[in-house]
């Protein structure tokens, strides 16, 4: 299905190639006695796809707010396109779009009005933002909502309002965390090949958590499987087969069996009596 | 009606208020629990009670002076629970976030309407009976001391069916809110904004100004009144049902008191009716008007403030109009101004001014003070944003300036005028409230970056209890340090006035040096990592 949103400008890289957008290195961040991450490594380059993946409370979330600034490891770095984030993270935000989670707007103003407030923070030119956000809305059917109030709409809506302000100001780096929550099937189809443009046509790098291991499959060209807070495994869906010992299997059998949540025959029976 | 699943309900809900701020301690404990609200009510009434029996032992007056003294007391004690559950329940119970009263995880369950609203209304009931308690257990000892008892413990009884009452009125403006709010929904545009709130102020003030301690002693003074005035309005039945038994009629005492239970389960029926024929359970989608991009916000760019900084400001802005659970914030001061043109005659210049000062003071720390926590977990996106911690200070202190400058200069000319102020005191007066308002503004802004909660629940707080408390009484110390001697430099004449109006100018920017560096160094730890 082909997106109607149009491809974006490509944009000239002001570092060396092999920099990586994103690197994370050997980060560790406790809350009092609970680790939530230990020791994580790795890497994202321009125009790549990195799934992250987890079962829940694996540290997937705390990874990104990490790479935004909005959690402070207690040890290790992180390196937006060479230079460390919490040098200076408002540089480094004006890179990045996000979208966390449970994506919490402003639920008091109209999706155009939180639209626009977005484009006010990363300075968007006035004339050229009213095309861009306008695209957006059509592109994922809100155009004829944009003048409601965010109280009133959807959870997908409100998830497509949170995807649009990542991408409104042409961010380098995506943080995206589970950006398929609540979407309707074309919305999640058109976020997919979206994505797979933006990174293969104009390098942008994409860190992107999911619970839908098909999501994964299909899109990402890595992956790093994140457990009690610690990089369990990490490279292309291909080399994970291969060191799970399930060749041709598909991705959700082998993140099961690298997390040890593979036999599930007797809980399924359980449950089922 | 099924009591059992009303009792259930009704503990669930006064447990998710309770429990809904302690994100990291243990949801089970005694102080999530409901029982900690009983144990409140017991332990007030205690304390109460002790300190009248203590009291009247000392004043040492014979029976019959307590029994004049109670007289006219007792008939009001059921007032007070409804108005109690009337004045906080029109404040936090009508401005909950449209979130949680859109859509509450009951709706799914197999209730009836009556059954709900009166869960609901015992729940709010439930809450605000501490209150109740103290008051009731301060009459005790007088009651026992004034021969009384069986007066009393009719008052106490109806009391409990007041501020049952009081939660069913709640849940039928509640629901027919709903209503007014799909209405307006459906209509539209910025204007119905604007009117919802206004509705939705007026409703609170109306309240808090009908059941305000200051109308309601007066009310209490004008005893000839009340006797027809309490026989006719069906609330003031339990007035009316303690006042003929302290008259020596027990049949018309019956009679009314069987009424004022009466009306209550014909209020519950109807709370229930209310709640089936206007409740939705999801927000209405509500179409504010035409769509336009813009950048910019001329005002504040004017002002100084860069792009960021003044699109945050005029969020803010919007919030302050638009948000429900904002209103209160609005509500509060309007109050105590109309309390200044009542009341404010027999305080004279030195006193208006003070009053005045304290009010727009503590509307700008009140404002200050829940600035942060009122971007809950919206905070997350906004500091995944690039604005820096200095820039978002600036961008709060103008959007809280905006309304506490307004306020102000209209109230502060307003007042002046009133009270027949010449120009120069009248300017004086609108220059000291707005210092004052400055000052607290910044101060309040020193504790929201550093104690906001930004927990979701129906009714936020905003700021947790302990910075609240820290807040009020620092900053009234602070507020009259400076408003004593502005104050007394608006009232004297000469050298005097020069000397006082040189020493308040000196705390105020003392203390507004101090609070701006506090502030910015709690906004830099408010940015060093995310307080959820």
């Amino acid at each position: 299905m082909a997106a109607p949103v149009a491809p974006l400008p490509s944009r000239a890289p002001s570092v060396p190639s092999s920099v990586p957008a994103l690197e994370v290195d050997g980060i560790s961040k406790s809350y009092a006695a609970v680790r939530a991450l230990a020791d994580v490594s790795f890497s994202v380059p321009a125009g790549t796809i990195v799934g992250l993946l987890g079962p829940n409370g694996a540290g997937k979330s705390t990874t990104m707010k990490a790479v935004l600034g909005l959690v402070r490891p207690d040890r290790g770095r992180i390196r937006l396109f060479g230079d460390d984030v919490l040098a200076d993270p408002t540089r480094a935000k004006q890179q990045i779009g996000y979208v966390p989670e449970s994506p919490a707007l402003y639920e008091f103003l109209t999706g155009a009005e939180y639209l626009d407030f977005v484009a006010d923070m990363y300075g968007l030119d006035g004339s050229a933002r009213e095309a861009r956000i306008q695209q957006f809305l059509t592109g994922f059917e809100l155009a004829g909502h944009e003048g409601s109030l965010i109280s009133g709409y959807s959870q997908g809506m409100k998830q497509k309002v949170a995807l649009i302000a990542a991408l409104v100001h042409r961010p380098r780096l995506l943080v995206l965390d589970e950006p398929l929550n609540g979407l309707d099937p074309r919305s999640a189809r058109v976020t997919k090949d979206l994505l797979r443009n933006l990174a293969t046509r104009d390098g942008v790098a994409v860190l992107f958590s999911t619970h839908v291991l098909e999501i994964a499959q299909a899109i990402c060209d890595d992956v790093v499987i994140l457990s009690h807070g610690a990089v369990l495994a990490s490279g292309t869906v291909e080399s994970l087969r291969a060191r799970a010992g399930l060749a041709g299997s598909g991705l959700e059998d082998v993140f099961l069996s690298l997390t040890g949540t593979g036999d599930l025959g007797d809980v399924v029976q359980a449950l089922a009596r | 009606m099924n009591f059992h699943r009303v009792r259930r309900l009704a503990a669930v809900l006064v447990a998710s208020q309770l429990r809904s701020g302690r994100s990291t301690s243990d949801p089970t404990s005694f102080l999530g629990s409901p029982a900690l609200l009983a144990t409140l009510d017991v332990g007030l009434f205690a304390i109460a009670a002790g300190v009248a029996l203590l009291a009247v032992r000392s004043a040492g007056l014979p029976a019959g002076t307590w029994a004049q003294l109670l007289g006219p007391l007792l008939p009001f004690l059921p007032l007070v629970g409804l108005s109690v559950v009337l004045v906080a329940g029109t404040m936090f119970e009508l401005t909950t976030t449209a979130r949680f009263s859109g859509s509450d995880a009951a709706h799914w369950l197999p209730l009836d309407p009556t059954e709900y609203a009166a869960a609901s209304a015992a729940a709010i009931a439930y809450t605000y009976s501490p209150a109740v308690a103290l008051v009731v257990g301060g009459l005790l000892p007088v009651a026992l001391v004034a021969g009384q008892t069986l007066p009393y413990l009719v008052a106490v009884g109806l009391s409990v069916v007041a501020l049952l009452e009081g939660g069913l009125l709640i849940e039928v403006v509640r629901a027919v809110g709903q209503r007014a709010g799909t209405v307006a929904a459906a209509r539209g545009g910025r204007f119905t904004l604007i009117v919802r709130a206004a509705l939705l102020i007026v409703v609170i003030l109306a309240v808090q100004l009908a059941f305000n301690p200051v109308v309601l002693l007066a009310f209490v003074h004008d005893l000839g009144s009340v006797l027809i005035v309490t026989a006719i309005v069906p609330f003031l039945w339990s007035t009316q049902s303690i006042f003929d038994l302290l008259r020596g009629d027990p049949w018309l005492a019956l009679a009314f008191a069987a009424g004022q239970v009466a009306l209550l389960a014909v209020l519950a029926d109807f709370a229930g009716w209310t709640r089936a024929k206007y409740w939705v359970a999801a927000s209405a989608e509500v179409q504010v008007g035409s769509v336009r991009f813009a950048s910019g916000h001329p005002w504040f760019t004017a002002a100084g403030l860069s792009g960021p900084e003044a699109a945050v400001a005029a969020k803010d802005l919007k919030g302050f109009v638009r948000r429900r659970e904002l209103m209160p914030t609005l509500v509060v001061p309007i109050v105590f101004v109309l309390l200044i043109f009542l009341e404010g005659g027999a305080l004279g210049p030195l006193g208006v001014v003070l009053w005045l000062g304290w009010i727009v003071g503590f509307f700008g720390l009140i404002l200050a003070t829940t600035s942060v926590g009122q971007e809950r977990r919206a905070l997350q996106l906004l500091l995944a944003t690039p604005i820096s911690a200095r820039s978002l200070l600036r961008a709060k202190v103008a959007a809280i300036l905006v309304p506490v400058g307004v306020g102000s200069v209209a109230v502060g000319a307003a007042v002046g005028i009133y009270f027949g102020f010449d120009p120069l005191r009248c300017l004086a007066l609108v220059g000291v409230s707005a210092v004052a308002g400055i000052e607290l503004t910044l101060w309040g802004l020193v504790f929201a970056a550093r104690y906001s909660d930004f927990q979701e629940r129906p009714r936020p707080q905003f700021l947790r209890p302990s910075g609240m408390l820290a807040a009020t009484g620092t900053g009234t110390v602070l507020l009259f340090a400076f408003l004593v001697p502005a104050a007394f430099a608006i009232a004297a004449t000469g050298a005097s006035a020069v000397a006082a109006g040189c020493a308040a100018a000196g705390v105020a920017v003392a203390v507004g040096a101090v609070s701006f560096h506090w502030s910015r160094t709690g906004f830099d730890t408010l940015f060093r990592e995310l307080p959820f």
